[in-house]
């Protein structure tokens, strides 16, 4: 049979990249798991250290989360979208559970208090990007906007923001949950 | 837990909920479909807030976990595999074994919709393949023989070709599955540049 021209339209590129990803991750294949690790490092190390505030424990807790998703059977199934957002939302909730232990904690502020922050210089377009973060969080209404901040960048558990805001735990579930799907088609989140 | 996610499902993806309320979570979603994707899209909207941070650079290379042998698919899901490959016509899939029954299990929605709804098959010339699809053209899951790298499966139309994906072999069997598409009515099999299987569907 002749050869003929294939067409890959650009927008279809990661697309594709991202599915033979999936298809290999999900099935396992070692070259996948270092193909993820390769690509999204930076950013599973990011989301660590955004939680924990600690360079050795980030690396810690990248590395555990991900041999934890390595090891189990049934972790990753392709319906679970993108293997980049699952991968990311293991390591934060890994990271989260971290924090969450009280020895951990003292531990963390002891350290805090004692060393000084790294990473403290951040480039122009990161804080612009973290700017849209902002500016998208100003966007929801108040009473989306507070309990999302609560759970996202106080950790705070469902429970624990309903206790805070004094409001019923169904209405603190539907706000962050409502919150959470504007604030990620703000940023241009799909799946 | 009893029931589907719902909100729930965004509390997962953002570390907020108790920890017996997210083993409960995990365990749902080992057995439901609908609460994966459910989940996706959650978790796609907390990596959009994740990214939007600043990008920090690991002071030292990570270490990537070691190549520790990934634990076998349970038993009940291998259990499934071989009876779709004993339901699937003859003569294309004659070796039944490990590989293609890892094969099987990764693409167990594929397999699972080949086994339970009504389909239609056609085979590819040119090559040891064939395409089960739904009637509707909803899903399609091809099967190849003898592949020992990756094909790449492409819809001819319009005097063009669109690239669908790679079928990634597993011992000497080759699986993709297609969970979401419309209508086709022709598909290549392509290899280093060359089409080596075309199979004509019928509607």
């Amino acid at each position: 049979m002749s050869a003929l021209p294939v067409e890959r339209p650009r927008s279809m590129r990661p697309v594709l990249d991202d599915e033979a990803l999936a298809a290999a991750f999900a099935a396992k294949e070692r070259w996948a798991f270092d193909e993820a690790y390769a690509r999204f490092g930076k950013l599973l190390y990011s989301t660590a250290y955004h939680v924990l505030g600690n360079a050795e424990d980030a690396q810690d807790c990248v590395h555990d989360a991900l041999a934890r998703v390595w090891r189990s059977p049934d972790s990753y199934m392709r319906s679970r979208g993108a293997v980049r957002s699952f991968l990311t939302v293991c390591v934060r909730n890994e990271a989260i559970t971290r924090l969450r232990s009280k020895a951990r904690r003292r531990k963390l502020e002891e350290r805090v208090a004692a060393e000084p922050q790294e990473h403290d210089e951040l480039n122009v377009a990161d804080v612009i990007e973290h700017d849209r973060l902002r500016a998208a969080m100003r966007a929801l209404p108040p009473e989306q906007r507070r309990p999302l901040e609560l759970a996202y960048y106080e950790h705070k558990t469902h429970v624990e923001i309903a206790r805070e805001l004094s409001e019923p735990l169904g209405t603190v579930k539907s706000r962050i949950a409502l919150g959470l799907r504007k604030l990620g088609a703000a940023l241009g989140a799909s799946e | 837990m009893t029931g589907h996610l719902g909100e729930l499902a965004a509390l997962y993806a953002l570390g907020a909920l108790e920890p017996h309320e997210q083993r409960g979570v995990e365990k749902h979603l080992e057995v439901c479909d609908a609460c994966r994707r459910l989940l996706a899209q959650a978790e796609a909207d907390v990596t959009a807030m994740v990214s939007a941070q600043a990008r920090l650079d690991p002071p030292s290379p990570l270490r990537a976990p070691r190549a520790a042998q990934p634990v076998r698919a349970p038993l009940r899901l291998a259990f499934a595999a071989a009876i779709v490959i004993a339901l699937l016509p003859a003569g294309y899939l004659l070796e039944q074994n490990l590989a293609m029954h890892q094969a099987m299990i990764a693409d167990a929605q594929g397999v699972a919709r080949v086994a339970m709804l009504p389909h239609r098959t056609a085979s590819f010339t040119g090559a040891d393949a064939r395409v089960m699809y739904a009637p509707d053209g909803s899903w399609y899951m091809v099967v190849i023989r003898g592949a020992k790298r990756p094909l790449a499966l492409l819809w001819p139309h319009d005097g063009t070709q669109t690239m669908l994906g790679f079928a990634m072999p597993h011992g000497d069997v080759a699986l993709l599955y297609l969970p979401k598409s419309h209508r086709m009515n022709q598909l290549s099999l392509m290899l280093d540049g060359r089409v080596v299987g075309q199979a004509q569907l019928a509607f």
